[in-house]
């Protein structure tokens, strides 16, 4: 790809607009937040763009300005106290998915699927979209807290700061959200096709 | 001399998950390797979680796009 000619880039940087708003969203859970985030990624962009210089394709080095705008917002705000109240994080947590998924002797109820990578650019995009559509099915906290530790990388430390729970909750919520994302994906992806 | 203790395939699900946090212990490792050997059904889930780590990080911007 040639993205030599400025208004094409520019062009481009505009089209990629949904895509970083629905991420940061998925990371903020607040509109207006998403909103500033993605704002001052696309101007820092637009003002940047003539150092893109195409070691990476031109949404990945979106994505880590938008990271960085993401993680000043986020630490901006004042942090939680922790919570200790594990009954309010329950219910939070969609716990009906794990009923079935194990026998009582912790052996899986069901064979699973043998899954492969997306084979075409067409398959892939394909799998984004249900990828983004399991990660909005998360809970505000399990979508926040996997985000901070799988995009933002905060340590485990910061991700139980900035979500008010303790590192014994922080690792039940992690385990659940991926868990329900596989699970997600196993409904909704047709990769045997 | 080791001796190891089974887990089950939920137990597998916690380490995969763990993994993602902090560095297994050796024993942790040893047991993880030694059901997902001879579970099919774990067979399936760790191959799951792999393809759905790889494509997190390429969503998430980490690695290129193919
Ligand atoms: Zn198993």
């Amino acid at each position: 790809m040639n993205h030599s000619d400025t208004s094409n880039i520019v062009d481009e940087i505009a089209t990629l607009r949904d895509a970083l708003f629905h991420l940061a969203l998925l990371q903020l859970r607040n509109k207006s937040e998403a909103e500033d985030a993605t704002q001052e990624a696309i101007l820092a962009a637009l003002e940047s763009h003539t150092g893109f210089e195409h070691r990476s394709s031109l949404k990945t080095w979106l994505i880590s300005i938008l990271r960085f705008k993401v993680l000043d917002i986020i630490r901006a705000k004042k942090r939680l106290l922790p919570v200790s109240n594990m009954a309010k994080l329950e219910e939070e947590l969609d716990v009906t998915v794990f009923d079935s998924l194990f026998e009582e002797n912790g052996c899986w109820s069901a064979p699973k699927d043998a899954w492969s990578d997306p084979h075409s650019h067409v398959e892939q995009v394909q799998f984004f979209k249900i990828l983004e559509a399991c990660l909005t099915n998360l809970s505000p906290t399990a979508s926040r807290a996997f985000l901070m530790r799988e995009w933002l990388e905060l340590s485990p430390d910061e991700t139980c700061a900035q979500i008010g729970v303790s590192s014994g909750n922080l690792r039940v919520i992690l385990y659940r959200a991926r868990m329900q994302l596989r699970h997600c994906l196993d409904l909704k992806w047709d990769r045997n096709a | 001399m080791s001796h190891q203790v089974p887990i089950t395939c939920k137990d597998t699900t916690w380490l995969v998950s763990d993994a993602r946090e902090r560095e297994l212990t050796s024993e942790e490792k040893a047991a993880l390797t030694a059901h997902i050997e001879h579970c099919e059904l774990c067979q399936g889930a760790s191959k799951q979680f792999e393809v759905l780590f790889r494509q997190l990080g390429m969503f998430l911007g980490k690695s290129g796009s193919p």
